[in-house]
Formats: C-alpha cells, structure tokens, sequence
C-alpha cells in the first residue's frame, strides 16, 4: 500500500458507508488523487516526491473523513455519541438516588444500564466498522429503546417529583433512539431523486416504525402488568416475543420498504398484529386463560 | 490516538466509573435494611400500655410503650434471620404472644408461635418449627391460644405472587401445650382472629374471592357471615384487618374510602355497629389507616398509619382515636 492509499483508508475509517459504497469512493478519491500525482511526477518530481506534495495539499484525513460521514449520514455518529453518553449519563444519576434515596442500590441494574450505554458508544466510535451494518445499528438502538423503556416501568414507584424527571429524562432518550433508526433505515437505502416516492419511502419508515413502538408498548404494558402481579419470572419474557418477532423481520422489511413502500405499510401491519396475536395466544395458553 | 486506543480507553473508563458507583453504594451502606415501626399493635388489659414491633436496620424486636407515648421497653428480641410480628397481650397482661418468622431455602417462609412471660422474660415455643403460623389471639380466660397456620407458600398461578395459603385455626392449650385444629377449610386467606367476650365465637377475614368477616361458633362450628353497609368507595366489601370490641357489639376495620389523585385507595378506619351493620367512618388521615385496636375498657382505639404506603418503604406511626373520630393523638415513642 503506497502513501495515497493509506491516506484514502484513513478516510474511510471514518466513515459508515457499506462495502460497496465504500469502494466507490476509494476508487474515486483515487483516481483524484493519483492524477494529482500524475500531473506532479510530469513537472519533474519524483514519485515519493509527488505523493508527499498530493497528500499535503490534499489535508488531514481524519478531518476530511468526517466531512464525508457528515455530508453522506448527517448528525448520525453525533446523535450516537448522544445517545450513549444520556443512557450512561442515566444510570449514573439513577444510581446515586437509588444510593442516597432510595437506599437501594441494584448494581446488577446498573451494570446493564452502562452496558446499554456502552454499547450505543462503541458503535459510534467504530462507527466505520459497525455503521455499515445498519441493521445491526437499529437492533442495537432497538435494545437500548426497549431497555430505557423497562426503566420507565419502575417509575411509578418513585415520588412524584422523581417520577416526572425521570421519566421525562428517559422519554426523551427513547425519542433519540427512535430518531437514529428512523434516519439510519432511511439511509440505509438509496435515497431516490423522485421527491414524491421519497416523501413515500419515509412517510413508510416512519409508520413502519409505529408499529414497532406500538409493539414495544403493549409489551412492556404486558411486562409489566405481569410483573406488577408475579415479579418478573420466566413467562413474563413471553411478552417480549412480539418485539423479537417484529425486529427479525424488520431486517427485511427495511430493504422492502426502499422498494415498496406503499405495500410495506400493509405487510408491517400484518406481521406486527400477527406477532401480538401469537404472543396472546401462548399467554392464554400458559396462564389457562 | 488510534482507534485500538480509543476503545481500551472507553472501556477502562466504564469499568472504572462502574467501580466508583459501586464503592460509593458500599460506602453509604444502602442495603442496611427497614428501620420503623411494624403495622400491628396490641392494648395491655388495663390500657396503659401498647405492644408493637420496632425494627433496627432489619432486626426486629417487640416493645411495649405507654399509651399516652413515652420511652419503649424491650420484651423480646429476635435472633439474627428471623422477625418478629402481631404481638397479643393475654387477658392478665402478663404475657405476650407473638410470632416467629424466617426464611429457609428458596424464600420459603415459616413461623412458630410464641410466647414471652414478661414478669421473667422467659420464652417458650408453642408450635414446631415445620409450619407458617402467622397469628394468634388469647381466649378470654387466658388458657388457651387459637392461631392460624398456613399449609403452604405457593402461586396458584404464575401470575400470582408467592403467598401463604390453606389456611386453618387451631388451638394450643398453655399448660399442656397440647394442639388442636379447629377449622378443616384449607382457606385461600384468613387473618385478624379474634374471640367474642364470651369466648364461644371465632371471628376473622377470609377471602374466597371477596373479603368475608365470619363469626364461626365454637361449639356446633356454625358461620354467620357479615357484610358492612356504609359509604365506601369501592363496591365489593374490602374488610380489611377487623378487630372485634371488648363488648362484642362493634368491629372496627379499613375500608376505602375513596381513591387519590395518583390511583391509589385511600383506606381509613370505620366502626361497624354489629346489630344494624352500619358502618361509620371514624378516621380522616388521608393516608392509609389499617390495624384498629380497641382500648378495653375506654371508649376508644388505636390505628397505625402508613404515610409511605404505595411506595417502596412503609412509614408506620400509631394513634390514639376516639370511636366517635373527634378526636386524635398520635403516640409519641421513644425507641432505646
């Protein structure tokens, strides 16, 4: 690998573009760059000579890496970053109240709450190594939405003033969460010119993501509700099967939507009702009705 | 810095972080467990006095205290693991009868019945260690005990918490500590035993989809079921902790009496005369009222108060009240 190239990879390092977006860009940059040099071995410098001069004039990679990953993916490692930094920022906080006021420290809590946090951290800061899995990005947004909203359950137990604060702290969380994969699955797909099927492709992402949250409260209303009855044991996870359910299939149903996205409205709702259906129905039968 | 670095760095400094928070919820010492008052109470035969239970960092004890508030006294301790709960005086005021639970195994809770000669201090275990006594309450002529044991601690369905149920009233007679079973119903539910003055009737709660008070004659085992009318908010009959007056013409309980704006019932104390049925409020805290003790031979009772029901920790204080709700006191102890 000569200077150039490396200086290209540096580039890319900080961006999420998948493979092939990736190669596209490599190629371009360096067929840019080998010009350049080209043009400099032409006016009589040496080839180690040109490439130095070429990197020079070309500026800091990193800098210009994040300039890509802004102009293509905008706001998404930031809002990563914020989002990580508010969940690890939360169990903090938490924790200190549960020390001081509750007197109740629940370190098993607090450790999945950092890890939770953590999680969404790494991926920003790799974000060239994760971010071009955009399906693993939203399950991990999807992990960390659903643990804050397991948080949200354990607020009516606070005083009223905790109760409010914290729970607008976390509702505010999952918004975030539900903002990056609401943008991540837009950009996963190629944004088309045509604006009326864009404002489609997204009105679709955007009600497809519905029935995710729909999902994802009535499985956590039945958690808890559950909880409230039993404390959580092992059935009580039957509840959740709705959301895995709905999260495999998303996988599909995000390159479903860039093609289709007037259908994929009507498949999201089937698959996310059946998905409530059989979750109820093997409640019913676990329970005996 | 490289990206390698990067990573190591974040994770170190999560672990660390972790560690601070970890060391500082050791240092302050969270889990140290309940310090308060427990929910129930018991009035010595001549009125001078309150039996309650007071726990220190978890460690039950029980301790009488005068009525018109003052500094505790220490009847009985319990050992480390176990708590102490629903002291009784019997009808002399010699003794108090209370009961022993701990845990064994996965949470598997049992109790024995006990009782503590308060003029040397000597304890004496009225039933084995095998069962889940959870009450007990003197015959008139102090010779015998009638307590409800439970025949298991089980969910009848996963959506139902672990509680004790099959429940049955039987009797131990002091001298010969010999042991009687009374009832053969297995109950769902039954607390809050109490005799009539005669000493020929049980009384209790049973719950057999709804709250039932139940006077069951001793003699032919007959029930009579009792049904409060009064103004409470909740339409089934929800009678909860009922203690019977020395006279036998009342039963004082807690009801709701009407619901606050988060949700949660407001339960208040009311006195149910036993010949018409009606039931009268008799206390407006506005927090949860519950335990009723009726003075023996004044016209009044006393109520514990929870101000920290429906949260994580209750905040039990008792007070003195008159039958007729004008007035009230809360008792002022000094714990040692």
């Amino acid at each position: 690998m000569n200077r150039i190239e490396k200086h290209v990879e540096e580039v890319l390092k900080q961006t999420q573009s998948p493979e092939n977006e990736r190669e596209e860009i490599r190629e371009e940059l360096l067929s840019h760059l080998n010009e350049a040099k080209s043009n400099y071995i032409s006016e009589g410098f040496s080839e180690e000579q040109a490439e130095e001069k070429v990197v020079a004039a070309f500026g800091n990679p990193r800098l210009i890496g994040r300039e890509l990953q802004e102009s293509m993916y905008p706001f998404q490692r930031g809002l990563l970053y914020l989002i990580g930094i508010v969940t690890i920022l939360f169990g903090v906080i938490f924790y200190v109240n549960l020390i001081f006021v509750i007197r109740e420290p629940a370190p098993v809590w607090l450790i999945i709450q950092l890890l939770s946090g953590s999680m969404v951290m790494l991926a920003a800061i790799n974000i060239s190594i994760v971010g071009r899995y955009f399906y693993l990005l939203n399950v991990l947004l999807m992990v960390n939405i659903i643990w804050n909203g397991i948080n949200l359950m354990m607020m009516p137990s606070l005083t009223q003033l905790q109760a409010i604060f914290f729970s607008l702290y976390l509702l505010i969380l999952i918004g975030l969460g539900f903002l990056f994969v609401f943008r991540n699955s837009y950009y996963s797909t190629k944004p088309t010119d045509n604006k009326h099927r864009k404002v489609l492709v997204k009105f679709s992402y955007i009600m497809n993501l519905l029935y995710g949250i729909i999902i994802i409260v009535l499985c956590l209303f039945f958690l808890w509700s559950l909880a409230l009855f039993s404390g959580i044991n092992i059935y009580a996870f039957i509840t959740l099967i709705p959301i895995l359910i709905w999260l495999i299939f998303y996988k599909y149903q995000m390159t479903f939507i860039a093609r289709k996205p007037g259908l994929s409205l009507a498949t999201g709702l089937l698959v996310s009702t059946l998905a409530i259906a059989l979750s109820f129905v093997i409640l019913r039968f676990s329970f005996g009705g | 810095m490289s990206l390698k670095m990067k990573n190591i760095s974040f994770i170190f400094g999560m672990i660390l972080l972790f560690l601070i928070l970890l060391g500082i919820g050791c240092l302050a010492g969270g889990s140290e467990g309940y310090s308060g008052f427990g929910e129930s109470t018991d009035i010595s035969p001549d009125d001078q006095e309150i039996a309650f239970v007071y726990e220190h960092n978890g460690v039950s004890a029980i301790y009488t205290a005068p009525v018109s508030g003052g500094n505790a006294e220490l009847e009985v301790e319990a050992a480390e693991g176990k708590s102490l709960l629903n002291p009784t005086f019997s009808p002399d005021g010699e003794k108090i009868a209370y009961v022993e639970q701990w845990e064994e195994g996965n949470e598997q809770p049992f109790g024995k019945l006990m009782i503590v000669d308060r003029t040397n201090g000597k304890i004496k275990e009225m039933t084995d260690e095998k069962g889940l006594v959870t009450e007990a309450a003197f015959s008139p002529d102090g010779q015998s005990l009638f307590f409800l044991e439970a025949g298991v601690h089980t969910n009848y369905s996963p959506i139902a918490s672990e509680r004790p149920h099959e429940f049955d009233i039987y009797r131990v007679e002091l001298d010969t500590e010999e042991i009687e079973q009374i009832t053969a119903k297995a109950a769902y539910d039954m607390s809050d035993l109490d005799l009539t003055p005669n000493g020929e009737a049980l009384m209790y709660r049973s719950y057999d989809g709804r709250d039932q008070l139940i006077f069951q004659d001793l003699e032919d085992g007959g029930e009579t079921t009792v049904t409060p009318i009064g103004d409470f908010d909740v339409d089934v009959p929800i009678i909860a902790a009922p203690a019977l007056s020395p006279d036998g013409e009342y039963v004082a309980f807690s009801d709701v009496a009407r619901t606050s704006e988060n949700g949660n019932y407001i339960y208040e104390g009311y006195r149910m005369d036993l010949e018409t049925k009606q039931a009268e409020q008799i206390t407006s805290f506005g927090e949860h009222v519950t335990k009723p003790v009726f003075f023996n031979n004044q016209n009044k009772l006393v109520v514990t108060v929870d101000k920290g029901f429906a949260s994580s920790e209750p905040d039990y204080s008792y007070w003195v009240i008159s039958a007729d709700g004008e007035e009230r006191e809360r008792i002022q102890i000094e714990v040692p």
